[in-house]
């Protein structure tokens, strides 16, 4: 899975704290007032998980989720900061540049208001967050975007293929069932366990993301047999008898051969960083050619 | 055509605010694809194509920003042409491919120009007005809505005659070239996957997801649980190995 080593983690890490940095607009690193606020409720951290919906609204490049990630931390600061001045000190701080997986954020969005709420200082939180948005990124990629999608997606397309409503419906069941029971689930679990949370996490990182490209590769060997479309009307003379290609040569051999031979050959391309675009572009002349020549 | 366009222009506004913010995937062409079906009044169609072109986008995630061509008006647009003109639901990936790449370059545009925003936004920090912040996030889902609500109307209401007339005069062997182009589509998607998931050690799940497939023929849900099983089997084994190490010194062999 595409996971760096730790080495490279704190590499990246460093440059995610200079790139914050460069967008701050934080003068003072304490808040004025220093004693610990009082206990969020379970409400307001399953507020802070709705509102974590619209993490994206406000997307842009130059802070990307920064303005969404302040609109879902807002009521609960609001709640800890009862003056005007460390309100604004809070802000600030989290108008930097923040980009991490919008599924996994719930779970910094709890650590950050664990330690807001403790009054910690505003550089240690902004240490916090960096260090936390990246390999989130990565795992939310690996879980969510590469195994938990294509699995539910393959699922439902099965079902739809053959005409069934429940193929759509299935898939928004379980992709939600799983995305809106991590969202809430690891809210309340970054708040209640603070900074402790990031080691557990890391503990598990590694194991979950090998689990999840075990299933997730057994799937897309099953999907290229299922879903990839090849097959060659080609039908050679050879003297008195004649060869269906498809037929007498490439089925004996192995079944769904031509799907796979073609995917790894689109694989060499992609593998090589060839745009999927031009591969698009590839396919459909070939899909025309073929048709137009008659052996496909 | 005008209250059918409106209505697909709805969907359309709707999931492109999913495509960023709820992210329940409705946004995905399997979903649309029967709406927009219900809408034209052939859900089966719909139903159909949108589970084609949702193998097509399959493996194009957002990942690490890096944008795909755009999978909302990629299926709506796709899907709805595919019904209007009554092409093949393989032939729709080729229509729905060029929209969707041209969406997202508009979509970079949105995102560049949402920039100077911030600076306002630093502004209310420093007042430390809220209202303001939220304000901003709700300005920007108007915004996004509105955007695809635009770009889905215009193509459909203006644009399903003209495809149809395309689709009419079009020799045999293009259509049938789109539709065999449209069944190695996929390919693509799977080798997004591939690019990122595939190493050396994980040859062996993926030859056995391929052969369940190939010669067993077991549908999708029964790999997927064969993948779940390798994957526990494989855990549980680690951790044991992990258990046994200290008691190792001895040389005891648990027959292994």
């Amino acid at each position: 899975m595409a996971f760096e080593s730790t080495l490279e983690m704190d590499a990246k890490a460093e440059r995610m704290l200079a790139k914050a940095e460069a967008t701050s607009t934080v003068v003072a690193d304490e808040y004025e007032d220093q004693a610990p606020a009082a206990e969020l409720t379970r409400k307001d951290i399953t507020r802070m998980a709705w509102r974590s919906l619209a993490l994206q609204a406000s997307f842009n490049y130059e802070r990307m989720q920064a303005a969404g990630w302040l609109y879902g931390l807002i009521p609960s600061l609001r709640k800890i900061h009862k003056n005007d001045e460390d309100l604004s000190r809070s802000m600030k701080l989290h108008m930097e540049f923040y980009n991490t997986h919008p599924f996994l954020v719930t779970f910094i969005m709890g650590i950050v208001l664990a330690m807001e709420k403790s009054k910690e200082r505003l550089s240690v939180i902004r240490a916090i967050k960096v260090a936390t948005m990246g390999p989130m990124g990565g795992i939310g990629d690996a879980l969510f975007w590469l195994t938990l999608l294509p699995i539910c997606a393959a699922l439902g397309i099965s079902l739809a293929m053959e005409g069934s409503l429940a193929g759509p419906v299935l898939f928004l069941v379980l992709f939600n069932a799983v995305h809106f029971g991590l969202r809430f689930g690891l809210a309340h679990y970054g708040y209640s366990a603070g900074t402790k949370a990031i080691s557990a996490l890391k503990e598990h990182t590694q194991k979950l993301s090998h689990a999840a490209t075990i299933v997730g590769l057994t799937v897309v060997g099953g999907l290229i047999a299922t879903f990839v479309n090849l097959n060659t009307t080609l039908v050679l003379e050879v003297g008195q008898a004649t060869v269906a290609l498809q037929q007498d040569l490439f089925d004996p051999i192995m079944p769904k051969l031509l799907p796979l031979v073609f995917t790894l050959g689109v694989f060499s391309f992609i593998k090589r960083g060839v745009s999927p675009l031009k591969v698009i572009g590839g396919i459909v002349v070939l899909g025309i050619t073929g048709a137009y020549l008659g052996f496909l | 055509m005008l209250f059918e366009a409106l209505m697909i222009a709805l969907l359309a506004g709707i999931a492109g605010v999913d495509l960023f913010n709820g992210l329940t995937h409705m946004h995905r062409p399997l979903i649309t694809g029967p709406i927009v079906g219900f809408i034209l009044g052939d859900v089966q169609t719909g139903l159909i194509t949108g589970a084609s072109l949702e193998l097509v986008w399959m493996g194009m995630a957002p990942l690490a920003g890096a944008q795909p061509p755009n999978v909302v008006i990629g299926g709506i647009i796709g899907v709805a042409f595919a019904i209007l003109t009554q092409a093949e639901p393989q032939a729709a990936i080729g229509i729905a491919v060029p929209f969707a790449v041209a969406v997202q370059g508009l979509i970079t545009l949105l995102f560049t120009a949402f920039s100077p925003v911030m600076h306002r936004c630093d502004e209310m920090a420093a007042k430390a007005d809220w209202k303001g912040i939220d304000r901003v996030n709700y300005m920007g889902m108007s915004i996004l809505f509105s955007f695809y609500f635009i770009l889905a109307f215009l193509p459909i209401f203006f644009g399903a005659e003209q495809a149809q007339t395309v689709v009419e005069v079009a020799p045999e062997w293009l259509m049938s070239g789109l539709g065999v182009a449209g069944g190695l589509m996929p390919a693509i998607g799977f080798s997004m996957l591939m690019k990122i998931m595939f190493k050396q050690s994980y040859i062996p799940y993926f030859i056995v997801g391929f052969l369940a497939a190939a010669y067993l023929e077991l549908p999708v849900i029964a790999i997927a649980l064969v993948g779940i099983a390798i994957a526990l089997a494989d855990y549980f084994q680690s951790s044991r190995v992990a258990a046994q190490v200290p008691q190792q010194a001895g040389g005891v062999n648990d027959g292994i």
